[in-house]
């Protein structure tokens, strides 16, 4: 650590959010970089399951990373980045209001919230691009040996069409090199949601190998639901898709969101937003009952919907057809 | 959130096997001024007040 200029930042107020782009509901997030601000790498990350991306084996490679190229830079050896439009903090006017105005702590959390706020008022918000982030990299597939930075533990789906392997280890994603796991969800994150195919170079016994990927449905799917989003209406159920099968056999569209309701939180109750029992089916949301991204009524009403709007259901429960109204939840930010 | 807060006192003790050496600064322009005189890489992490 002494090779390094080592400097936490508490504050946000005139941090260039530009530059220093990344989730902000990261638990940690670094960056190495040089007093001229290129970024040659960043650590981080953070998901609801159990494997961590997070470890201190991993953290060390990282930072003997950060060294070489340090080296490579100071002789000239490492490409200038382009470096990204500045913004900051203060630029976010709901941002001003609640932090600035009344002499707050600017906080990461809340300069996502409110970014996101914004977006919404704007009516530029896009979900999939913009709330249900970071993509998780495990939707294509990849599965990483997380101590050993980027080296695959296990490829499935996607990726294992595409040939990746066990032992891989990712290079490249599209022409972003990559050193950590943060880079790589990064790059992956920073790609469009309408995005279909993807290309990464992976080192195999020594040798670049290029793999072309085919994006699956949902690839930039994630679970958010750790992050007080005020724009992401909480609906407080779970759903399990209809097999093709199932579907058939109640005369419903094979394509459509059709689901048969899993689990439904007590918070629905506290908060009277809905009915819903465990063995309904939902057949249909505002009379829709398929969608080009959502596999289930949850996600389509999460993507659909604005937070604390109402949404009609058409269910099936008990073989019998019912209506009934669902209302969302606004959550409100809180720390 | 244990977890996390796990691996942030790890990442402490981490960084406190060399604490005599490390002095963190908490001025990104002082980051900046000392990395240009030192020549070293700068280490930057953002992290929520205490």
């Amino acid at each position: 650590m002494q090779q390094y200029v080592c400097v936490r930042i508490a504050r946000m107020d005139d941090v260039d959010i530009g530059l220093f782009e990344y989730d902000r509901y990261n638990t940690l997030y670094f960056f190495i970089l040089n007093a001229d601000e290129q970024i040659y790498l960043r650590y981080g990350g953070r998901d609801t399951s159990q494997d961590t991306y997070l470890s201190l084996d991993s953290l060390e490679l990282a930072l003997s990373k950060g060294l070489q190229l340090h080296q490579q830079f100071q002789r000239g050896k490492l490409p200038k980045a382009a470096r990204p439009q500045p913004k900051f903090a203060r630029d976010i006017p709901l941002l001003v209001e609640r932090t600035y105005a009344r002499n707050s702590c600017v906080e990461c959390h809340l300069i996502g919230d409110f970014n996101l706020q914004h977006k919404e008022l704007e009516g530029t918000l896009n979900k999939p691009q913009d709330m249900f982030r970071p993509a998780d990299i495990r939707a294509a597939g990849v599965y990483l040996d997380v101590p050993k930075g980027l080296l695959v533990k296990e490829a499935k789906g996607a990726v294992a069409d595409a040939g990746l392997l066990p032992g891989d280890r990712i290079a490249k994603l599209n022409d972003t090199v990559l050193w950590t796991f943060a880079d790589l969800q990064h790059a992956y994150d920073k790609l469009p949601r309408s995005e279909t195919a993807m290309r990464l170079a992976v080192v195999r016994q020594g040798k670049i190998v290029d793999l072309a990927v085919a994006l699956p449905k949902l690839w930039w799917f994630s679970d958010i639901r750790y992050k007080q989003l005020t724009v992401d209406p909480r609906v407080y159920f779970e759903t399990r898709p209809l097999a093709v099968e199932d579907k058939r056999k109640l005369g419903l569209d094979p394509e459509g969101f059709a689901a048969e309701v899993k689990y439904v939180s007590a918070m629905a109750k506290a908060l009277q937003l809905h009915e819903l029992r465990t063995g309904d089916i939902i057949i249909a949301v505002d009379g829709k009952s398929k969608d080009d991204l959502a596999d289930t009524p949850e996600l389509f009403i999460r993507l659909r919907t604005k937070a604390g709007d109402s949404a009609q259901l058409d269910l099936i429960r008990d073989g019998q057809p019912v209506k009934m109204e669902l209302k969302t939840s606004r959550m409100s930010f809180r720390k | 959130m244990l977890r996390y807060a796990a691996l942030a006192a790890c990442l402490g003790s981490f960084a406190a096997s060399a604490q005599d050496a490390i002095r963190w600064v908490d001025s990104y322009k002082e980051a900046r001024e000392q990395a240009k005189r030192t020549g070293k890489p700068i280490f930057l992490e953002f992290r929520c007040e205490a």
